[in-house]
């Protein structure tokens, strides 16, 4: 079953895309149940190896976390927190943290680079470096701080859910490697059946009673969904974001603010044609005695 | 021929105004797709972003020396206050109606005043654009919401000074080139600079 | 592991005790995942540090290392005082029906009965059951006669009530009891539908008390009626991708492939070898019973014929004489003893990083440098392989070191085929991904190459007994490499007379009709083929049994004991997890894994589960010389302790465990400061020694750390990431702080313990190292020479230490 590759979002770019639209296959999605990831970091190795991502220097800093976060060569990270809740026990939270491939992109809304950023139609959101200009806007349309710069090539990277193996029918690299089985591939709604049901179990048998689905509606939706043992809570597990959506001032300025300056700059450029027709230019009339 | 602006003066005018133009077109380039081709124009879009910012760097040097060099006359006064109430003769060409101006009317002094502070808010929210992982998340996209509402500002002022500089004020392009202006042209549109500068 | 991996999704409840199996084996955790995602399984996991496996568990609890016999004894007592008991099991399947003699004793007083002070050791004879008649076991079917092995069950861990376990583990009462309930509601009212299992790993292992440790476990286990189960059973996980398959084939000193024992001196002739060896039991006399080492004759002899060919006849005992035969003791731990005493000359050390394994690193460093010779085998060079590099060695000490190194590179995992024997017992052929570079060699080769070179050296030159070299069969097509494949069908066996290889070790024979490597292996490799390549990934019955992947021993049977899936009847306690039953119409025993078990013993003749016993039950009570320190567990202090035992002050210690004397062998007390515990284990992202040079893994953890609970950083006035300086009575480690809240400081005996943890994978030599980013100490330059009086595992979890900011 190989997944479609038609484009339905394009950064930067005039005109729409043209997949636009449509929807002839289904959205993709993966799985991720942090209810039994066990921080094995397989998931992080395959990825280097399938990419073929250079090694990176990394340093001790108190934690079993490889690095701080992700980076532009490091793109997925499992995010360790040691958690106490509120009857005083432990829990150490384990959360995968990569690109969620929003439906609704903040990364590619803010793009301004013609072609940088794509989003296919099965929901996996791309960057296409060969467009991609460095300019970091993707950074701060993304409300889940992923998109990475490398200094050296100025271009920008993130996970890429595997479309190269999406594409031919394979799972990504994470979920082929991940040994216990928290991690899922599928349709979305499959993924979301599953969620849900694992969900419902946490809730009915483990005594999680606030288990739950991470699908942030704020974005769309995502293609890459958390079972949380924790729903009302995921920011406990590093960095989540609890009501992600793409920023208001991207909004604003990819919105109103483009409706604003079109105008004034149109407006502007209309006016000074319209004055110069209307009273002309200021004359001096110069005198003979000036000359001496 | 009177001499309105010394040769540094025109030099640093025109390096301001060449560098605003390439950050301008840049960054409409960036503001939409629309434009995007004119950074494909400009040596292509990375090209573009690279030089963006250091170009509105220089931009923003020049400024600063225009800042030391003409903070003098760029001060606005009470009788500057005036005139501006009274601006619409300006626009009507009925300037006689209006009181006499120094080196720069009011007019001019804004623009000055609001390129300086709206280039402030371009560069402080250009540099955070340029080093967004230094800053908490939520601060990044607001960065650019600022920088593009600074930027859609200075385009604003400068279609009009442009306008003015050009079509609107005969003999202004040429004291910006050449440096001289004719005294006629500078009683009529800056008598008390005139006064000042000829002693009369 | 008496069941497997895959089966481990079959289980209801799991204990995850003295292992850490999310960390250390990864994949095989996947079933225990299973079996939460599928089963609603329960997981209890304790441990002294909160791993990434407690991480996913339903309960943790933190446990003083050293202690688990307390807590393990205490949930005996919960079982039996709350009922939660599989009491036809127990009557039936193990030996908590017999009697037991009278003169033995508990070690209420911290002794069993017959301890001999001056010998160090006991005199096991009242470790007995009461025969009636020999071979009779007396029994009492209602295990209330107070010499039934119940009763003393009951009795002994009577005084591992709640507050006693907590005084001993640390474990509060309230916890315990949690853990206790949650574990045996398996057996609520009776119920036998449901199976627990015990998976475990060096945690338990690695004590003076290990064995005992394991003990206790598979008491429990047999009391609740687990063992056989499809999802139950008593799982050790092994620690490296063939030690099953090392230990199967016997690469412990005193053992013979095949689990037979060495010979001893005592042993004169091969007869009074096989009767010192061949066990006979008493058993109640209704019961039958398989008493399958009865066979021993059959395996030893065809083990010879392995060996020594045509040289093995009857009229030379099969060339019983050409076995070594011990006089002492000479595990590890002995080896490295003796060397550094100056009488061992030299060592082969093939794949294996002696020094930093330790324990008590430096006493091994300085063995080597008495050693006349030392031939390391090896992919990278390692600490071993520069012993000399070790800190502290000065130029001038080096040149006066006299050992010669003989640096041989070896060959790595993916450049050699043969066979890998997982923790579930199979054995899985694999194929050479890739062959060594440059002038690494298979260990077949290099081993071959210098056994020819020594025969040749016997051939030409004579030399004391040379018969056992000379006469060693060696009829390979490449004598000097090799082939595994020829090698493991001489394992297999074969029926010297038909030549063919043979099926199974049933057809055995002592007449010396019948070679064979090692009788657990055979009917890997019969005449259709190499078993343990198939690839079959049907599995009929949904229990994970997979018959057709690889082949596991013995038989292919992937659940050992698994007559006692079923009651006395010979129906499954549960049949929607039936593995074996008895079908009356065809007068055998079917099942979807392979019985293990006399497949036409009807139930009626009441034939024990347990085959390999001698009594063919369980033992709850281990007699005579199956341990040398107690038919029961006992909990003793480790060897450095931070408190004297409750149980019996005056008999802390346990008193069989050897502890070495040379004068690098120091043991600290709290008295002289020593009061913090430490632990050393092993992360996912490393693996032993060998990752520090590989450059993915050094990515994921760049640098050796100490993890410390918050409190004890508090009180030592550090943060995360500054240096630490770890002491033992023996040496010193330096590392990073890792600061966390996973381990918290504990409440023994009434006083405030801190314990912290060491991860080993570091040494002198590696990517990090040879950057200068560590201290360059190894973690078992701490940890000491004691080790477990069965099993002689030194003791590198749980000893004393002091910590210090630097």
């Amino acid at each position: 079953m190989s997944s479609n590759l038609r484009i339905q979002a394009i950064s930067g770019h005039s005109g729409a895309a043209p997949g636009a639209g449509t929807q002839r296959g289904e959205r993709v999605a993966k799985l991720i149940d942090t209810t039994t990831c066990i921080g094995c970091k397989a998931c992080e190795v395959a990825c280097l190896e399938w990419n073929d991502l250079p090694f990176r220097e990394t340093v001790f800093d108190n934690t079993y976390q490889t690095m701080p976060e992700t980076a532009w060569n490091y793109w997925n990270l499992i995010q360790f927190r040691e958690h106490v809740r509120p009857d005083g026990t432990l829990e150490w939270l384990m959360r995968k943290d990569q690109c969620m491939h929003c439906a609704e992109p903040g990364c590619l809304e803010a793009c301004p680079a013609d072609g940088a950023i794509v989003q296919y139609e099965n929901g996996i959101v791309d960057f296409q470096q060969q467009h991609c200009i460095g300019c970091q806007y993707c950074v701060a349309g993304c409300p889940f701080n992923i998109p990475k710069f490398n200094p050296a090539t100025k271009k920008m990277f993130k996970c890429t859910l595997c479309t190269d193996r999406v594409s031919q029918g394979l799972e990504p690299a994470c979920i082929k490697a991940c040994p216990t089985g928290c991690l899922h591939f599928g349709s979305k709604d499959d993924m979301i059946a599953l969620a849900e049901s694992r969900a419902t179990q946490l809730r009915d048998h483990s005594g999680y009673e606030r288990a739950g689905v991470y699908d942030p509606q704020g974005v769309g939706g995502t293609s890459v969904i958390y079972v949380l043992h924790d729903a009302t809570n995921p920011e406990a597990y590093g960095g989540l974001p609890k009501n992600p959506r793409v920023p208001l001032s991207v909004k604003l300025w990819k919105g109103p603010l483009k409706w604003l300056g079109n105008l004034a700059m149109v407006g502007g450029l209309l006016g000074v044609t319209l004055h110069y027709l209307r009273f002309g230019p200021k004359q001096v009339i110069e005198k003979e005695t000036d000359r001496a | 021929m009177i001499l309105r602006y010394t040769l540094l003066e025109r030099s640093i005018h025109w390096l301001a105004a060449l560098t605003y133009m390439y950050a301008m077109a840049t960054g409409l380039a960036f503001y939409s797709p629309h434009l995007y081709w004119i950074a494909e124009m400009l040596g292509g879009p990375p090209t573009s972003r690279y030089w963006h910012p250091w170009v509105a760097l220089v931009f923003v040097a020049a400024l600063a020396w225009m800042l030391r060099a003409w903070l003098p006359d760029m001060r606005i006064t009470a009788a500057d206050r005036v005139w501006g109430r009274d601006v619409k003769y300006y626009i009507r060409n009925e300037d006689e109606k209006l009181p006499p101006v120094d080196r720069f009317n009011v007019g001019q002094k804004y623009f000055f005043w609001v390129m300086l502070f709206a280039a402030l808010v371009l560069l402080v929210t250009g540099v955070c654009m340029w080093f967004p992982a230094s800053l908490p998340l939520e601060l990044r996209p607001v960065m650019i919401l600022l920088h593009v509402s600074a930027a859609l500002i200075t385009i604003g002022a400068f279609i009009i000074h442009v306008y003015m500089g050009t079509a609107m004020v005969r003999g202004g392009f040429t004291s910006i080139i050449r440096g001289g202006v004719s005294p006629a042209w500078a009683r009529a549109n800056h008598r008390l600079w005139y006064n000042r500068v000829t002693g009369k | 592991m008496t069941n497997g991996w895959i089966d481990i999704k079959n289980t209801d409840m799991m204990l995850i005790m003295g292992g850490n199996p999310a960390e250390n084996h990864p994949c095989g955790f996947k079933w225990p995942v299973e079996a939460k995602r599928q089963r609603n399984a329960k997981m209890i996991v304790v441990d002294p540090r909160f791993t990434r496996t407690a991480a996913v568990a339903d309960l943790f609890l933190q446990i003083r290392p050293g202690s688990d016999i307390a807590f393990l004894g205490g949930m005996i007592r919960y079982a039996i005082e709350n009922n939660r008991i599989a009491r036809e099991y127990l009557v039936n399947y193990t030996n908590a029906a017999f009697l037991i003699k009278e003169g033995f004793k508990l070690p209420e007083d911290g002794l069993f009965s017959g301890f001999d002070a001056a010998a160090g050791a006991y005199d096991r004879s009242t470790w007995a059951y009461d025969e009636t008649r020999p071979g009779e076991a007396a029994n009492d079917l209602s295990l209330e006669h107070p010499r039934s092995v119940f009763q003393l069950l009951k009795r002994q861990y009577s005084r591992y009530t709640p507050e006693m376990v907590e005084r001993i583990t640390g474990i509060p009462q309230a916890q315990f009891l949690k853990a206790a309930d949650l574990f045996t509601s398996i057996r609520k009212d009776g119920d036998m539908k449901k199976a627990a299992t015990v998976i475990y790993a060096v945690g338990w292992t690695q004590h003076s008390s290990g064995t005992q440790i394991i003990r206790t476990a598979a008491i429990l286990q047999l009391m609740l009626g687990n063992v056989g189960r499809a999802g139950g059973g008593v799982n050790a996980l092994r620690g490296h991708s063939n030690i099953q398959g090392a230990t199967d084939m016997a690469g412990v000193f005193d053992l013979l492939p095949g689990y037979l024992k060495i010979p001893a001196v005592a042993d004169t002739d091969l007869k009074a070898y096989l009767a010192r060896t061949t066990p006979t039991g008493a058993k109640p006399s209704k019961w039958d019973s398989m008493n399958y080492w009865a066979n021993t004759p059959k395996f030893a002899v065809s083990f010879l014929k392995a060996l020594y060919g045509d040289a093995a006849k009857k009229e030379n005992d099969w060339a019983f004489h050409y076995l070594p035969k011990i006089d002492r003791k000479y595990s590890w731990t002995e080896i490295w003893d003796d060397m550094y005493a100056g009488k061992i000359k030299g060592i082969f050390a093939f794949g294996m990083n002696g020094v930093a394994i330790g324990p008590n690193s430096q006493k091994n460093i300085d063995a080597l440098k008495k050693s006349d010779w030392l031939v390391v085998c090896e992919i990278y060079p390692d600490e071993t392989s520069e012993f000399w590099k070790s800190p502290g060695v000065t130029a001038d000490e080096m040149k006066k070191i006299p050992t010669t190194v003989y640096r041989l590179p070896g060959a790595g995992f993916a450049e050699k085929d043969g066979t890998f024997v997982n923790s579930a017992r199979w054995l899985q052929w694999k194929n050479i991904a890739l062959p060594p570079p440059g002038e690494a060699r298979l260990d077949q080769e290099i081993l071959a190459r210098i056994f020819l070179g020594v025969r040749d050296l016997y051939r030409k030159e004579s030399g004391k007994f040379p018969d056992p070299v000379l006469n060693l069969t060696w009829n390979y097509t490449n004598p000097a490499n090799p082939s595994l494949a020829e090698v493991a069908r001489e394992i297999n066996g074969r029926d010297l007379t038909a030549g063919q290889q043979l099926p199974g070790f049933g057809l055995l024979k002592d007449d010396g009709t019948t070679s064979c490597g090692n009788w657990i292996f055979c009917g890997s490799w019969p005449e259709a083929g190499p078993m343990m390549q198939r690839r079959g990934t049907e599995d009929p019955s949904g229990l994970g049994v997979y018959p057709n992947w690889a082949w596991s021993w013995p038989a292919n049977r992937r659940v050992l004991y698994n007559r006692a899936s079923c009651d006395p009847a010979g129906n499954p306690w549960d049949p929607s997890r039936k593995q074996i039953w008895w079908n009356e119409a065809q007068q055998k025993w079917l099942g979807i894994d392979v019985p293990d078990f006399k497949v036409d013993s009807p139930p009626k003749d009441h034939m024990g589960p347990f085959i390999m016993n001698p009594e063919g039950v369980g033992r709850i009570f281990a007699p005579l010389a199956a341990f040398t320190d107690g038919p029961f567990p006992e909990h003793y202090e480790p060897v450095e302790s931070p408190i004297d035992n409750p149980l019996h002050p005056q008999q802390s210690k346990n008193p069989v465990s050897k502890r070495f004397h040379s004068n690098m062998d120091k043991f600290g007390s709290p008295a002289e400061g020593y009061n913090i515990i430490c632990t050393t284990f092993r992360l996912t992202e490393h693996y032993h020694y060998w990752t520090k040079n590989n450059q993915m893994n050094v990515e994921l953890v760049p640098e050796p750390f100490v993890e410390m609970p918050a409190e004890l950083a508090d009180d030592l006035g550090l943060r995360g990431g500054e240096k630490v300086k770890v002491t033992s009575a023996r040496g010193h480690y330096i590392a990073k702080a890792m600061v966390t809240r996973r381990i918290k400081p504990m409440q023994v005996d009434g006083k405030k313990i801190y314990q912290i943890g060491i991860p080993f994978h570091w040494g002198y030599r590696g990517i990090a190292e040879d950057e200068g980013k560590t201290a360059l100490t190894l973690a078992n330059l701490l940890s000491p020479a004691a080790i477990d009086a069965n099993a002689y595992t030194p003791e590198f979890k749980g000893f004393l230490v002091k910590v210090e900011k630097i």
